[in-house]
């Protein structure tokens, strides 16, 4: 992982997950969809695990979940992050999921099952990354 | 048995592990070769009788392409007729190992490995760091990647913590027995000491979480047939198995998909071996944290979903209980040594079936079963072990 001062890597020009990276730096958050089966997958592989086709695109998300597991982490691997935060595993409505933060709530605040949204948030390393936060509306 | 099935024509003939320690003055390659002949010796055999070898490669020099089983023809100064580079350690490298005896592929094979001389002040394992791409971002470290799944049982079964943390304090009870483990002469343990150490990844406390040690372990996989000329008494691979759910730490863990992670390849094997999980006198079970071994009786179905804590507790772990468990100290209190962390729960079980345990000696152990992985390495396997 790169440190804060350091020359910040271009991470669209990443292979698999360029585009990505460059939807979360517009602050959009984006999955793949595979256009045979119509399911979202992730994390990004080169075939869709339902139908192993490689016809998919990054398509928006609603940015809209709930969470389906989370942990408060108070010995972070490295001193980067700033302890502690809240690890959780988000299912997006879209019938996708990734390992992401839980921000903008205290960390006894976070259950399973509430409704989050995405929250866009400078990350350790100083990357933009996409973070959820309670979503208030859904509740 | 009938000894029809491959498995059941070969042997683990030699085991060893070297000192262990939080640290120790020398490298991973010098301390996981003096497993291995350690190993070797025990077995009455030496490098020329060695033909296959499942064993990572710490460099410094030769190959950077991992695992790199070969390097150690160039230490050993011999050539091999079999390496294995897929897993070579614990219950996949045994099993394949075993496999390869029992095909002909080679007649003697040494599975071994540690590390030494990497381990530094506090900073956690490298192996606890997971450099994936939708992982390493969020200082997800392996801990809390089992913590995810530990968390949803918690929200659905609301184990007692108390029934939980006794776990933990009564391995590492265990390990300060014993004069090999790191922690020996630490403790005694309660389950309140376990649920006041300080919180690592929500539910696990310090305590509640294996070590991070240096040392090796090594074992030799020859034909039952070579065995009968061996000086130590075999010991027989009764049955085995293993499950690859998912590459791990590459996606996190779902609690729907691993909880259960294991039966699968524990039914085939105790098929194999003719035998149920009842049968099972000693248990050597992978015990990265507390919750993996609830997860594992209730795997096993030695109890209901939900119901591990309180069984663990009534059923008893120590070496008077129903289910002896871990009674070397495990993970938590004996070592965890890494890539050697596998083979060093097949070195315990072997000991425990020669009888040579030492302090942790389950009295007339007979059938073993030695697991590796868990659910947050979306892995596991599974060996059962009994006397030859």
């Amino acid at each position: 992982m790169e440190g804060l001062t350091g020359e910040l890597e271009d991470r669209s020009l990443r292979p698999l997950t360029g585009e990505f990276w460059a939807a979360v730096n517009r602050g959009e958050l984006v999955r793949p969809v595979c256009n045979d089966c119509g399911k979202s997958f992730f994390v990004p592989q080169f075939a869709c695990p339902y139908c192993q086709s490689t016809n998919w695109d990054y398509q928006p998300s609603s940015g809209r979940g709930r969470v389906y597991s989370h942990t408060t982490v108070h010995r972070p691997p490295t001193p980067a992050f700033a302890a502690p935060y809240v690890l959780a595993d988000v299912d997006v409505e879209e019938g996708w999921h990734l390992l992401t933060w839980i921000v903008d709530c205290e960390p006894e605040e976070v259950a399973i099952d509430m409704p989050v949204s995405v929250r866009f948030i400078s990350g350790p390393d100083g990357h933009r990354l996409p973070a959820f936060a309670p979503d208030e509306a859904a509740r | 048995m009938s000894g029809a099935h491959p498995l059941h024509r070969v042997a683990i003939v030699g085991a060893a592990a070297t000192e262990m320690a939080r640290q120790l003055d020398t490298t991973s390659a010098e301390i996981s070769m003096r497993a291995a002949l350690a190993a070797l010796d025990d077995a009455g055999l030496t490098v020329a009788d060695v033909d296959g070898v499942a064993a990572r490669w710490p460099g410094p020099g030769g190959t950077v392409f991992q695992p790199g089983s070969a390097d150690w023809a160039e230490v050993f100064g011999l050539p091999l007729r079999w390496v294995c580079d897929t897993y070579p350690q614990g219950v996949p490298g045994a099993l394949d190992a075993a496999a390869a005896v029992a095909a002909g592929l080679c007649e003697t094979a040494l599975v071994f490995g540690g590390q030494a001389g990497v381990m530094g002040g506090s900073a956690v394992a490298d192996y606890t760091r997971p450099d994936n791409e939708f992982i390493a971002c969020w200082g997800s470290l392996t801990a809390a990647q089992f913590a995810l799944v530990a968390q949803v049982y918690r929200h659905r079964f609301a184990p007692d913590p108390e029934q939980v943390a006794a776990i933990a304090a009564a391995i590492r009870n265990a390990g300060s027995a014993n004069p090999a483990a790191v922690m020996a002469g630490r403790g005694p343990y309660t389950a309140a000491d376990v649920l006041a150490s300080p919180m690592v990844a929500e539910p696990f406390r310090l305590l509640d979480l294996c070590l991070a040690t240096e040392g090796a372990a090594a074992m030799v996989v020859t034909t039952a047939e070579r065995a009968r000329d061996l000086p130590q008494p075999p010991v027989a691979i009764l049955g085995g198995g293993a499950e690859w759910h998912r590459q791990q730490y590459v996606n996190p863990p779902r609690y729907d998909e691993v909880w259960g992670l294991g039966a699968d390849a524990a039914h085939r094997a105790f098929e194999l071996a003719e035998l149920s999980p009842q049968d099972v006198d000693v248990f050597e079970l992978y015990d990265i944290n507390t919750y993996e071994v609830v997860r594992q009786f209730e795997m096993l179905g030695l109890c209901a979903e939900g119901e591990g804590a309180d069984y663990l507790a009534e059923a008893g772990i120590g070496i008077d209980g129903r289910h002896p468990l871990n009674a070397d100290g495990g993970l938590l209190s004996y070592s965890h040594i890494g890539w050697g962390g596998p083979t060093l729960k097949i070195v315990e079980a072997v000991r425990q079936l020669r009888g040579t345990a030492g302090p942790g000696q389950v009295p007339n152990a007979e059938v073993a079963l030695v697991t590796g992985a868990g659910s947050g390495a979306q892995y596991h396997n599974i060996m059962i072990l009994g006397r030859g």
